[in-house]
């Protein structure tokens, strides 16, 4: 038993680091023979591990297997390519005399510094995400089609996009100063955030897929934070947010896959594990003259979070974390999350005069998210007409099917 | 009653199949120890994979492989032990072997006597 709780998400978890480090040994622009020859090591390692055994280091083994593999694929299409040659001789001596444990540490240093490199603004960051998912997180086309709900063709586009993108670049993994990797800290930050909300807000069904972005963003993040470079305030703030959120993650639908709201989730299953570990994260990001948006939202998922029930949430403590969060890193959803707070705290009018004052782009006003407060807060103030109207405009933009339940429910099954 | 011994013959199908993705490959890694844990006693040695060249020798020929006149290819061999075919056929359909599609497993007992 043992044994399999060591090799669980080994493959997947091996995977980008391993591609990272080949990345960075042999350059970026081999990334497809890098990604089938650590697809093949791991071929060779169902076959051989099963009938042997699983070696003592695993990543060294698939390591070794990998860079051999490539070794005699480039060796016969680049005969004429000595430098790399010398490269693959030189990186094999290496790994051999490495101690377990820096090699271990220069596999997860490869792999940060690859996260840096995908994290480029000159490429969209649906691709940033896609590449993450594809070669850091060992995920497969089909399989991250199935967990960003989009199509496969969509996905082999972000990722055929930022391979380009990454071939065209002259910069290598080590070519990247610490100046460098400081001015794209926001970037890596803002992927690893929408890695951890695309599993924790998507609907699907099945709680192990939601789940796994989550933790993959979890993983990423704390190897980020635990490095020389990534040791920065809001690396810890983004990792508070991320356990707040977790703690909660199976309480946000009920048993048959109806999403639940905040005040209809049964807070005594909210993990007390993970408010605590989110709690001391919190705390560590303290540690600064900065604040940002992830220091504010993790301040509000506290609030709710260490909050008995909905009703003693401290409503006005999260109105003024919205309105703090709005100048911060101002969108227009901050603008309705403020809303219901303020009609939390005061009442629904008070919350549709904040409505009323805002000025938000086209696509708001067409949102089911604005439909839905809309109608809320009217049926709330007692305004019952209005209400079911923009109820019914809610549920008709509504992307998906549980989401059109929930909103059934809460509005027309009052 | 003595067990006696197996031998297990996988044959694939020669369909180019989708490559895995690593969280499929460790899934079925993770089959594969399951399996092999409950059946300790019964599994005598995972044997090897064969190689997809060959050849036939008979009186009058050699023929080289592979064998493209046949639908499935032997890919490889295990020793099973158990006290009857019936526990053998048991053993072999409960591994994750047989969950590919495409894949058979023929069962023959090693006659020692």
């Amino acid at each position: 038993m043992n044994q399999q709780a060591k090799v669980e998400h080994l493959f997947r978890h091996e995977y980008g680091k391993i591609v990272a480090l080949l990345l960075r040994r042999l350059g970026l622009q081999h990334l497809d023979a890098i990604e089938d020859a650590v697809q093949w090591s791991m071929a060779q390692a169902l076959e051989v591990w099963c009938r042997e055994s699983t070696p003592h280091s695993p990543s060294a083994w698939l390591y070794q297997v990998a860079h051999n593999h490539l070794h005699s694929q480039l060796r016969a299409t680049q005969r004429q390519n000595v430098l790399l040659t010398e490269h693959l001789y030189t990186a094999q001596d290496e790994t051999f005399e490495h101690e377990e444990a820096s090699f271990a540490g220069e596999m997860s240093d490869a792999m940060l510094r690859m996260l840096f490199i995908a994290c480029n603004d000159a490429m969209p960051v649906e691709s940033q995400l896609v590449f993450t998912l594809k070669s850091l997180c060992g995920f497969s086309i089909k399989e991250i089609a199935l967990r960003l709900f989009i199509s496969q063709a969509n996905v082999y586009k972000r990722f055929g996009r930022a391979k380009q993108q990454l071939k065209n670049q002259t910069l290598e993994l080590d070519m990247l100063t610490d100046d460098e990797m400081l001015c794209r800290m926001p970037s890596v930050h803002r992927v690893l955030y929408l890695l951890f909300t695309e599993g924790y807000l998507s609907s699907h069904t099945d709680n192990a897929i939601r789940q796994d972005l989550c933790e993959e963003a979890i993983r990423l993040t704390k190897s980020l934070a635990n490095s020389r470079f990534g040791n920065v305030p809001n690396s810890y703030a983004l990792l508070a947010l991320m356990y707040f959120h977790l703690a909660r993650i199976n309480t946000r639908q009920d048993e048959l896959g109806a999403l639940l709201l905040l005040e209809q989730q049964d807070r005594s299953l909210w993990n007390k594990q993970h408010i605590t570990v989110a709690m001391a994260y919190l705390a560590q990001s303290a540690d600064g003259h900065t604040i940002s948006r992830y220091h504010v939202e993790a301040g509000i998922a506290a609030e709710h979070c260490l909050s008995p029930s909905f009703e003693q949430t401290p409503w006005q403590k999260v109105v003024s974390s919205y309105e703090l969060l709005h100048s911060i890193a101002p969108s227009p959803l901050h603008y309705l999350n403020h809303a219901i707070a303020v009609a939390q705290w005061k009442n629904p009018e008070a919350g549709l005069a904040v409505l009323k004052s805002i000025d938000g782009p086209d696509w708001l006003y067409r949102s089911f998210h604005w439909y839905a407060v809309q109608s809320d807060l009217l049926f709330r103030s007692g305004d019952t007409v209005n209400g079911r109207e923009y109820a019914t405009l809610a549920i008709e933009a509504a992307p998906t099917d549980s989401i059109k339940q929930l909103l059934h429910k809460r509005l027309i099954g009052r | 009653m003595t067990d006696k011994t197996y031998m297990c013959i996988l044959r694939s199908g020669t369909g180019g199949c989708e490559k895995p993705s690593p969280s499929e490959m460790e899934l079925q890694y993770a089959k594969y120890q399951a399996w092999q844990q409950k059946f300790t006693n019964n599994i005598l040695d995972m044997g090897n994979k064969l190689g997809a060249a060959g050849s036939v020798v008979r009186h009058d020929s050699v023929n080289d492989g592979p064998f493209i006149e046949l639908k499935e290819i032997i890919g490889g061999y295990m020793m099973l032990t158990a006290a009857t075919l019936d526990e053998a056929i048991a053993v072999i359909q409960a591994s994750p072997m047989v969950a590919n599609e495409g894949t058979s497993i023929e069962i023959r007992e090693v006659c020692t006597r």
